[in-house]
């Protein structure tokens, strides 16, 4: 059973069907699911490396995005492959819809509309749950994806409502229910900007931002097609947005001690920016269509939660917005969220087994973090069913893993967004080789057709077959003109050579090569074979890293090992081993706080009961 | 690592140097401490009930037959908050070996074993008292030969390299904060990082780190000694030489571990500076396969050497060809040239053109007159002045394992600026940034964690 049917809710369910099992989703309004709260867009930097990996794990959101989006476009096209990232702009409604059809074609889903109140947990595990309306719904695991509604509270200047959304209802008993069993609450807080009429807006005024020629799509199943694309405008707030905001910053929750909850630091409201970085002049505002039937606006930057009043003499005061109207305020909304030491790798709990939980109440923000805990999430829940063994992802294959080891490690206390820097194996994560990563996964646990994984491997042998064409064929460098200055003391270069150099594109390279050599593959084989050849080198450093780090990753700690009788270490070393019980060696080290001396010694106790048990099993 | 850091059992060995001396002290660490002294101690005042931690108790040392040992005081100190990070003991007693070691059997004999060398700063270090550095430091500091040595341990001990590797550290991390800002924020409003203000940082950052480094050369010389090899020859008088330069000087009798070599040499302490002496005499044989094998060892000590005293035999005839040719051999190295056996030659026939046709410092010498000795000690000492660091609040680094990784730090950022200057992608700049900052940390013992994104958000005005 799935409870919310938010972008991670939705991920789980399908991931489990796909498994073969049968899902109820419960959700208080089934006509909402995968719902864009706040910004219509989805992917940017980090986030759009997880939709690949859902995709390449099977899951949704990219074909959805692919299906609905008004507006594709690769940011960073200028950096390195390993920092590309597609962004992509949603028809919020259509997007919403296309998911609904999606859950309502799957046979194995069955939507339940009704609100979790209640685990039902017999010896330690959850065997079902109330709903707040008393119905008991019984299943083998449940994952809880409770997003914003858990305890969720609305601040909009000094008004509060109780809500999980602007305008629909929030959860409140199954937090009761959570701390009943044992569990640490936390309540985090996140913002969303108003709404504005696009009728109203002066774009004359603003600079425009189109969408991207070839469209890059996030899925690797969806075929291209011809999108229209709109346009987004940017703006930017004056010297009379500032000084209304600054004027008014009591009336603002986040000032005045309304709000006590921590916010992100990389979204702060446009009251916090202003504050915090008085010195700047400017802050820029990006307008962005929430979808092709309607005229509703998203004013991406100004998240705010001041009141209605002072929220339409800001909008009023920034370039092009002069006589912009508000459909809906902006808010700021507290909710109660799980710190994630409390769950395993496999998004289980470590209280209650078969309890999973996925997305904010993880202490995550955004829809890509959620869906990627999402399909983890249904993947381990079948498989512990099966009684298989989890799939935990590490921080050398994937941005998924990456999260999931911060959240468990970390125990995030502001809201978590994924970005590239998190990634220390950066370069080996890349959105074109997702597939590379994780394809093996996906069909071992048969999230995959089997054509789909034959293709791939097609693919694969195809891109080393251009490598090797790209490295045997060689041009004189008489024939290179602006570009010779990189070889001196050359008679003649390798296309792969002259890849390698700064600058230079597949599409560079295309002059030198035969027509038989260009017809021989498609766009994205010559892509992912520059892209391999450029970053050649480190790569191979990359991989040297990997290794060292699997090292430590392989040093696992047993389940049962007692962290808390442990010698040698210091207090503050022992207690945080004890709450967040490392499973690795690795994951001890990376708790913050924690220094080789406390690795050191926990080293050797390790080394230590291994070897009693080895004495213990020969016996 | 090895494996023998078990912590789990009491160690105690003698803290005090050997020798006599008025005070000596036994240290305890371990789970057995309060109960080994519970056997062996009683307080002279036995109206307190329950020792106290950090209070000094004067009272009784017995033996198992219930016999007096000696008068002593004693210390407990708590899990936690001793040295070792376990519980504690010292004793401190009448100094002089025999009761010393007399205590140290009773307390082997109640459950303690003896400590490995380095032992309890071992489990000062694994209890997180001391961070790597500082657990280096202390090795250094308790095998200090000099004042030099000393200083150097003790700074080091005080945490003033953590100190000076982590403010380098913080100026890398706040490059790669700006770095990974213009990589994870392509569509914000801030500023692009500006490629000179990097380019400049870094070269500081690599500059601060290559001056550290090269603090090795001094202490090295700190650590291990000073090495002047005397060298030149056959018959010149090396060996007059060493032995006159011993005689002359307060030797060192403790050796330097790990230097035992089939060669002859020895420690002298020169104005607070250890010097080892090494005489290459005996390594020419005129003749036979022994002069190949030792010819090379000679070459060997030659080029380790900080200092090369070469010996010139005036009385031979060829000397000034021979010393031509032979300069020429080790031109590259520091060279101070010694005319020895003035006293057997008339002084007159080492005419200005001899000399002067010499680009090195020279000394005209006598090892039967001794003349010549205070020159060649002054032009020693000025020699090794010069290269001393000034430690009132210059850093020296001691250990070989930071000068590898301050070297490593060094390759990778400067393998960084090359990818700033050939203009390639921030993600590969930032990779070379990242390890370097690695090896950085690898220093302290650091593990590297959100600190880039700390910085950035605390920097920047980002978030749409």
């Amino acid at each position: 059973m799935v409870v919310g049917g938010g972008h991670a809710g939705v991920e789980a369910a399908l991931a489990a069907s796909r498994m073969g099992k049968t899902i109820g989703l419960v959700t208080m309004d089934k006509t909402k699911l995968a719902l864009m709260s706040c910004n219509p867009a989805i992917g940017g930097l980090g986030k759009s490396h997880i939709v690949k990996e859902i995709d390449a794990l099977g899951g949704v959101m990219g074909k959805a995005i692919d299906a609905t989006g008004i507006q594709f476009r690769r940011l960073n096209l200028s950096r390195g492959p390993a920092v590309w990232s597609t962004r992509a702009q949603a028809d919020r409604i259509g997007y919403n819809r296309c998911i609904c059809e999606v859950i309502a074609e799957d046979k194995n889903i069955s939507v339940i509309e009704g609100t979790a109140g209640q685990f039902l947990v017999e010896n330690g595990r959850v065997i079902g749950i109330a709903t707040e309306s008393g119905e008991k719904i019984f299943s083998k695991a449940i994952i809880v994806c409770s997003g914003t509604f858990l305890g969720g509270l609305i601040h909009i200047g000094e008004k509060q409502i109780p809500a999980g959304r602007q305008g629909e209802k929030a959860a409140y008993e199954l937090t009761k229910s959570f701390r009943s069993l044992g569990f640490e609450i936390g309540r985090l807080k996140t913002g969303t900007p108003p709404r504005l009429d696009g009728k109203t807006i002066d774009y004359a005024k603003c600079e425009i931002q189109q969408g991207e020629y070839p469209i890059p799509f996030f899925s690797y199943t969806t075929k291209s097609y011809n999108v229209d694309q709109i346009s987004c405008h940017l703006t930017y707030t004056t010297a009379k947005t500032k000084e209304i905001i600054l004027r008014n910053l009591d009336r603002a929750p986040m000032f005045s001690g309304q709000i006590k909850s921590k916010g992100p630091r990389y979204c702060p409201s446009i009251e916090d920016k202003i504050f915090r970085f008085g010195d700047k002049p400017r802050h820029q505002i990006f307008l962005e269509p929430e979808g092709n039937g309607t005229d509703e606006v998203y004013p991406n930057g100004f998240s705010t939660s001041l009141p209605e009043d002072v929220q339409l003499d800001a909008i009023r005061s920034i370039i092009g917005l002069k006589n912009a109207e508000i459909t809906k305020p902006g808010y700021a909304i507290e909710y109660d969220y799980c710190p994630a030491y409390q769950i395993k790798p496999s998004l289980e709990t470590k209280l209650i087994e078969n309890l999973y939980l996925a997305g904010q109440i993880n202490g995550t923000s955004g829809y890509e973090e959620a869906a990627g805990q999402g399909i983890m999430a249904g993947v381990n829940a079948v498989l512990k069913i099966e009684g298989e063994p989890l799939f935990v992802l590490d921080r050398s294959e994937s941005y998924i893993g990456v999260m999931i080891d911060d959240l468990i490690t970390h125990s995030t206390t502001e809201p978590y967004r994924m970005f590239t820097s998190r990634a220390e194996y950066r370069l080996a994560l890349r959105e074109d080789n997702a597939r590379d990563r994780l394809f093996g996964y996906a069909q071992k646990y048969e999230l995959i057709s089997e054509e789909d994984y034959k293709e791939f491997v097609d693919m694969q042998n195809r891109t080393i077959e251009k490598i090797r064409m790209l490295r045997k064929k060689v041009i004189p460098i008489s024939k290179l003109d602006g570009l010779s200055k990189y070889f001196i003391r050359k008679d003649a270069v390798s296309l792969a050579d002259l890849l390698k150099v700064p600058g230079v594109t597949c599409n560079d390279i295309i002059p030198f090569m035969t027509d038989e050599q260009r017809d021989d593959s498609n766009d994205e084989i010559a892509e992912r074979a520059a892209i391999l050849i450029k970053y050649e080198g480190y790569i191979d450093k990359q991989e040297r890293e990997i290794e060292k780090f699997k090292k430590l990753e392989n040093e696992s700690i047993p389940k049962n090992f007692e962290f808390a009788s442990l010698l040698g270490l210091r207090n503050e070393a022992r207690e945080k081993f004890d709450r967040i019980k490392p499973i690795s060696l690795g994951q001890a080290g990376r708790i913050e706080g924690i220094t080789t001396g406390d690795l050191a010694a926990l080293a050797i106790h390790l080394k230590k009961y291994k070897s009693q048990k080895n004495i213990k099993d020969k016996q | 690592m090895a494996i023998k850091f078990i912590n789990d059992d009491t160690i105690a060995a003698i803290i005090t140097p050997q020798g006599e001396g008025g005070i000596g002290a036994i240290r305890i660490a371990g789970p057995e401490s309060n109960k080994i002294i519970s056997r062996i101690f009683l307080r002279a005042r036995s109206d307190i009930k329950n020792n106290i931690p950090f209070h000094l108790y004067y009272g009784h040392l017995f033996n198992r037959e219930g016999e007096v040992i000696d008068e002593v005081t004693m210390v407990e100190m708590p899990e936690g908050e001793s040295y070792t990070g376990q519980t504690q003991a010292e004793i401190f007693c009448h100094g002089g070996q025999f009761i010393l070691r007399q205590i140290l059997n009773e307390i082997f004999h109640f459950g303690a074993r003896p400590a490995e060398p380095g032992e309890f700063t071992r489990r000062a270090f694994l209890a997180g008292s001391i961070d790597l550095a500082r657990a280096e430091a202390v090795a250094d500091l308790v095998s200090s030969k000099t004042e030099y040595s000393y200083h150097a341990a003790k700074n080091n001990l005080l945490g003033k390299l953590t100190d000076k590797i982590d403010l380098i550290r913080n100026r890398a991390l706040d490059i790669l904060a700006e770095i990974e800002a213009d990589i994870d924020y392509p569509e914000e409003d801030i500023e692009p990082a500006n490629e000179n203000k990097i380019e400049q940082a870094m070269d500081e950052i690599i500059a601060e780190l290559a001056e550290l480094a090269s603090s090795y050369r001094s202490g090295k010389i700190i650590k291990e000694g000073y090495k002047i090899a005397i060298a030149g020859r056959p018959n010149a008088g090396k060996s007059s030489l060493f032995n006159l330069l011993l005689n002359q000087n307060r030797a060192i009798v403790a050796p330097v571990p790990g230097t035992t070599r089939d060669y002859l040499t020895e420690w002298i302490d020169l104005d607070g500076v250890a010097v080892s002496i090494i005489d290459t005499a005996g390594l020419r044989k005129p003749s036979g396969i022994i002069e190949k094998a030792g010819q090379k060892s000679a070459v060997e000590i030659i080029a380790a050497a900080d200092l090369v005293i070469w010996i010139v035999d005036l009385t031979r005839k060829s000397w000034r060809k021979d010393l031509l040719k032979d300069i020429n051999d080790i031109r590259n190295r520091n060279i101070l040239l010694l005319f020895n056996k003035i006293d057997k030659i008339n002084i007159k026939n080492i005419t200005d053109k001899d000399i002067l046709s010499i680009s090195f410092k020279y000394v005209l010498f006598s090892c039967i007159t001794k003349f010549g000795l205070k020159e060649l000690k002054k032009e020693l000492n000025q020699y090794i002045i010069n290269r001393m660091p000034d430690l009132t609040d210059g850093l020296v680094i001691t250990s070989e394992r930071h000068k590898r990784k301050l070297d490593l730090a060094i390759k990778r950022l400067k393998r960084g600026m090359i990818t700033i200057k050939k203009k390639e992608s921030p993600e590969l700049i930032s990779f070379e940034i990242r390890q370097g900052i690695n090896e950085i940390d690898e220093i302290t013992g650091r593990i590297y964690n959100e600190e880039i994104l700390d910085r950035i958000f605390s920097k920047f005005c980002i978030g749409k």
